[in-house]
């Protein structure tokens, strides 16, 4: 049994450890392979024990994370050499500080130092948490760019971001922070939860 | 004066035309019209922004007349734009008709030519003051007006070395280099140093900002007119950072946490506003900070507010040298508890009417306010024996119960299984998603209350508690350590997501008295406004008694519900299975029903009173019934239990059953025995035609055909139920099942490739049924004619089907509540 992953293989389990549980369908959508392809590819991982694959949707087994994570360190060996890569990280955990205390923001309003949920009637008030969030997507360009000078899948996240963002500006709500679709959030996530991977480190929340 | 018309003065008579004057606009002129001390100012009006939009520059004469308004302002201050010894500042602001995403927020510290701010130096002794001014000026000119976005660290360090004895004119030409640096290097644009020429870009900038993309998908998205245009505010600014006499604020009229009558605020003394909310320094309670005369005139002007708005208020103010000014007046955000409480007592004390009292209250906070919390005795013991394991960082409130399940896995499958589930987690990954929307309750050792747990729970709505920091999580061993403490997995806890406790053990949970006397305070006036009926979708006797504490006028139950919760249903179907339908001796399968329904119905009636008691017949074919029982196997064994009189026997013993559950009980009320299905008034004659005694028989109506057919119906019928849900699915050809869950219909909606989504709204093509229903209605006054509505029931929905003329219904319980304020709303908005 090889220790690391082909390329492609990695980027399906990757999209399925970070998803946990998805359809061929949904993977493709992502990392920009048909899903006939991706399908084949699931079969393999799950032939290799990586993925269990029933009813159409695939969910990764334990052994994923460790061969992700050794796969990982073999092919991203450049990415956490790069110095242009390591200063925009640290500047990307800022503004994941920002962009967490937005989507609180969003969820949230003060009333007299309590938290409430926030019920969407003050327009205004949307209207500027969104424009911050548009923003601070905005910030990952240069780190999504950098990253994709190494790997091109990570492309993808600025268009999923965008695509989020035209949808709430045609007034689907939802895609702020809705963790059951392809929200700001769940991008964010799913990109912050990649990078950790991507550089061999630890989430520390 | 004699403008010709493109701007209105604050304090200028004529009437307060929201089209023409924007919000903004039109509550500085209420403001000031109310005798409040508003710093004076002038309204740019709306058709000045068409103009401008249609040929790229200000109409004639605006300039003109901006400098007369300017005139009128320094005359009313005694100080002068552009210029010493007293500098005039004013702020710009825009204010559409209606609020909207995307247009150009405020510009403050408008008027600092280098004449101004030296002046503004010296009247203040302090040459840092004013550096600090003309960098903020600058920066926020250079974001709103320019579009820059960059942070100024040079002119932050340029500021943070000038002294307060430092020669004004060096310092302001040092801070106005370092920022125009910066702006140059970002935008390669410049900001004017001229007064005039700044108000006049920055009302440009107000109008363009009426273009930007998001600004007008919004307006195509809500269906607000293009040409509708924005409003310029141009008000004279108050400073509260020039001395210990001056200082800003906010109060609420009332407390906004509790509800609590009393002015509750903030006031920081020598601080501008926006110190307040920054939070760069603690504030102090009103109360306590304020000099008593300025205390008691605030007091008064809040007191005047809240009767003028029938509301409770937000108040933004600032005090200059001693004199309260007057800033901004909104309706307050407020907690469920709240608005439940606030409404309430503006309605006993006769400051709003009804319909304005149940105008303040929305259906989501109603429902939040009568979601049970833990039993405050229960929670006080459970604190002092020591069962309090850890506490954390609320994230997201509710207080649940639940059994303690260390991984998301374990977590979806114990929820599929029935139990309530506490998820406890070291940290959370996008793949514990499928475990956190199972889990009732969600722990985590790390995090703070913006982690991405935080935001994930609150996106769900559950309860939720981060940064618990002691918790150590054995996943080998299946146990949670915190210091000498251990729990295992499955030992019931409870969390409390606002105050972030982990308590060991299972707590019960109550209404809280004071939420309760205040929601029935209102609902009682929803009541009388709407004479509607709600009854109550229950199954098991706590349920009636909690339905008739929320108002509910009666209940509603089925048989099947009622057996599958006493554990009865399945012992029924393998009796039936195995010895089928025949005979009605003990022991037979149609014995066991009538002997079950008499056991547990009656102890549903014990608790009913006298109220209304309408229940459906056992449909084993119903969507409720697929996951409970071996359905397939009974149904295809027989077949006629897919016909609602397919089996007349089990009706009858049904009926027999509820006979002898209501001489069991003491029962007084009315009770029905109502039949799903039914479509044809030969049916509804077969049924009328039961022998003996018992309950009237009544009609639960699931097609077209039936409510098609609903005159002859009602004409044997004791009772008319129509089932909304199950006419939508045939309408629309889909399961009814399918409209209980969020997958597969949100993603088929958010595709938009339905016009409705039947979970929430009633189709078009569903109207004319229900007005032909409410019809037969009317037709038939002495049989009551409800409508049963699954799930939470929108205020729309509630109104549509209040104004087609229907008055009696029946919801799931926690949507009473909900359903008798909507009635009553749409009762008095009609």
């Amino acid at each position: 049994m090889t220790t690391t992953l082909a390329k492609p293989d990695y980027d399906v389990l990757n999209v399925l450890a970070l998803k946990k549980m998805a359809g061929a369908p949904a993977i493709a959508a992502v990392v920009e392979l048909s899903p006939d392809d991706v399908e084949e590819r699931l079969a393999s991982l799950a032939a290799g024990g990586l993925a269990v694959v029933a009813g159409g949707a695939a969910l990764p087994t334990d052994e994923a994370e460790p061969r992700l994570a050794a796969t990982a360190a073999e092919i991203y060996a450049g990415v956490r050499g790069d110095d242009d890569v390591l200063a925009l990280v640290e500047q990307f955990e800022k503004t994941n500080a920002a962009l967490l205390t937005t989507m609180s923001s969003w969820q949230q309003v003060d009333v007299g130092g309590r938290k409430v949920a926030n019920d969407h009637t003050d327009a205004a008030y949307d209207g500027k948490v969104i424009s911050r969030l548009e923003r601070l997507v905005g910030r990952l360009d240069g780190l999504i760019a950098a990253l994709a000078r190494h790997d091109a899948r990570f492309a993808t996240y600025a268009t999923r971001f965008a695509t989020a963002l035209a949808g709430i500006d045609d007034g689907d709500h939802d895609l702020v922070s809705s963790p059951t679709r392809d929200s700001i959030h769940t991008v964010w996530f799913e990109f912050h939860e990649d990078l950790l991977r991507t550089l061999g480190r630890e989430r520390a929340e | 004066m004699s403008a010709p018309g493109w701007t209105r003065a604050f304090t200028d008579d004529g009437e307060v035309d929201v089209e023409l004057l924007g919000g903004k606009g039109a509550g500085l002129v209420r403001m000031t019209r109310d005798g409040l001390r508003v710093p004076p100012g002038c309204v740019v009006v709306t058709t000045a922004c068409h103009l401008y939009l249609d040929r790229g520059a200000l109409p004639d004469g605006l300039v003109d007349e901006l400098r007369d308004r300017l005139s009128a302002m320094e005359a009313a201050t005694g100080r002068t734009f552009g210029t010493g010894p007293e500098p005039l500042l004013v702020s710009v602001r825009s204010g559409a008709p209606v609020s909207m995403p995307g247009m150009m927020d405020t510009v403050l510290n408008l008027g600092l030519s280098r004449e101004a701010a030296i002046a503004i130096a010296e009247r203040a002794g302090d040459t840092a003051f004013m550096a600090d001014l003309v960098a903020r000026f600058h920066a926020m000119y250079s974001e709103i007006v320019l579009g820059a976005l960059d942070e100024r660290d040079a002119v932050d360090a340029v500021v943070a070395r000038i002294r307060p004895d430092d020669d004004p004119a060096d310092a302001y030409e040092r801070v106005w280099a370092a920022a125009e640096a910066a702006l140059d290097e970002e935008l390669a644009e410049s900001v004017p140093a001229v007064p005039d020429e700044q108000l006049r870009h920055a009302v440009e900038a107000v109008f363009r900002s009426w273009n930007t993309r998001r600004a007008r998908t919004y307006r195509e998205h809500h269906g607000i007119p293009h040409d509708m245009g924005t409003a310029v505010v141009v008000q004279a600014m108050v400073f509260g950072n020039l001395d210990d006499s001056s200082g800003s604020g906010v109060v609420f009229t009332r407390n906004p946490v509790t509800g609590e009558p009393g002015l509750y605020g903030e006031y920081l003394a020598h601080s501008q506003g926006e110190d307040v909310v920054a939070g760069t320094r603690t504030p102090d309670p009103v109360a306590r900070a304020l000099p008593a005369p300025l205390l008691r005139e605030l007091e008064g002007a809040c007191a005047g507010l809240e009767a003028r708005h029938g509301d409770v208020l937000d108040v933004e103010f600032t005090v200059e040298r001693g004199v309260v000014w007057f800033l901004q007046v909104r309706s307050a955000k407020r907690t469920p508890e709240a608005a439940v409480r606030i409404a309430a007592d503006l309605l006993r004390d006769g400051t709003a009417s009804p319909s304005r009292a149940l105008s303040l209250v929305t259906a989501e906070q109603l429902r939040a306010a009568a979601r049970p919390g833990f039993d405050g005795d229960a929670l006080d013991e459970a604190r002092a024996a020591g069962r309090v394991v850890v506490t954390g960082i609320g994230a997201c409130p509710g207080q649940v119960s639940g059994e303690l399940v260390l991984d998301p896995d374990r977590a979806k499958d114990r929820a599929d299984a029935g139990a309530d589930v506490v998820l406890a987690r070291a940290v959370t990954s996008p793949a514990d998603l499928h475990g956190m929307i199972a889990a009732r309750g969600i722990v985590t050792a790390t995090g703070g209350s913006t982690s991405h747990a935080a935001v994930v729970a609150r996106a769900l709505g559950t309860a939720c508690v981060v940064g618990a920091g002691e918790l150590e999580i054995d996943a080998a061993a299946r146990t949670v350590r915190v210091g000498e403490r251990v729990l295992a997995e499955g030992d019931p806890v409870s969390l409390d997501g606002a105050s972030g406790e982990l308590v060991a053990g299972a707590l019960p949970t109550t209404t809280p008295a004071a939420a309760t006397e205040a929601m029935d305070a209102l609902l009682t006036a929803a009541t009388q406004a709407s004479g509607a009926a709600v009854l109550a979708r229950v199954t098991v006797p706590a349920d009636v008694v909690a339905a008739r504490e929320a108002g509910a006028t009666g209940i509603v139950t089925a048989v099947d519900d009622v057996l599958a919760a006493s554990g009865d249903l399945n012992h029924l179907v393998e009796t039936l299975l195995e010895k089928g339908w025949d005979g009605g001796g003990s022991g037979t399968a149609l014995d066991e029903v009538r002997q079950a329904v008499a056991r547990q119905v009656s102890g549903l009636l014990a608790e009913a009173g006298g109220a209304d008691v309408d229940v459906r017949a056992i449909d084993l074919l119903a969507d409720e019934s697929r996951e409970l029982l071996q359905q397939t196997a009974v149904t295809t064994r027989h077949p006629e239990l897919a016909l609602p009189l397919g089996v007349p026997a089990l009706v009858a013993a049904q009926r027999a059953g509820l006979a002898l559950a209501a001489a069991e009980s003491g029962y007084g009320g009315r009770m029905r025995l109502a039949v799903r299905h039914v479509s044809d008034p030969a049916e509804v004659r077969a049924l009328a035609e039961a022998d003996g005694a018992g309950p009237g028989m009544g009609t639960y109506l699931t097609s077209p055909r039936a409510v098609l057919n609903a005159d002859a119906l009602a004409a044997h019928s004791a009772v008319v139920w129509l089932e909304v849900r199950a006419l939508q699915a045939a309408m629309f050809g889909i399961p009814a099942r399918q409209f209980l869950t969020a997958a597969p219909l949100d993603s088929y909606v958010a595709r938009g490739l339905l016009s409705t989504d039947p979970r929430h709204a009633i189709d078009p093509s569903v109207e004319p049924l229900l007005a032909g229903l409410a019809e037969v209605a009317r037709a038939h006054p002495d049989v009551p004619v409800g409508v049963r509505l699954s799930g939470t029931v929108s205020d729309a929905v509630a109104a549509q089907l209040y104004a087609l003329g229907f008055r009696r219904f029946a919801v799931d319980l926690p949507e009473v509540r909900p359903l008798l304020l909507g009635l009553g709303r749409a009762a008095l908005a009609q």
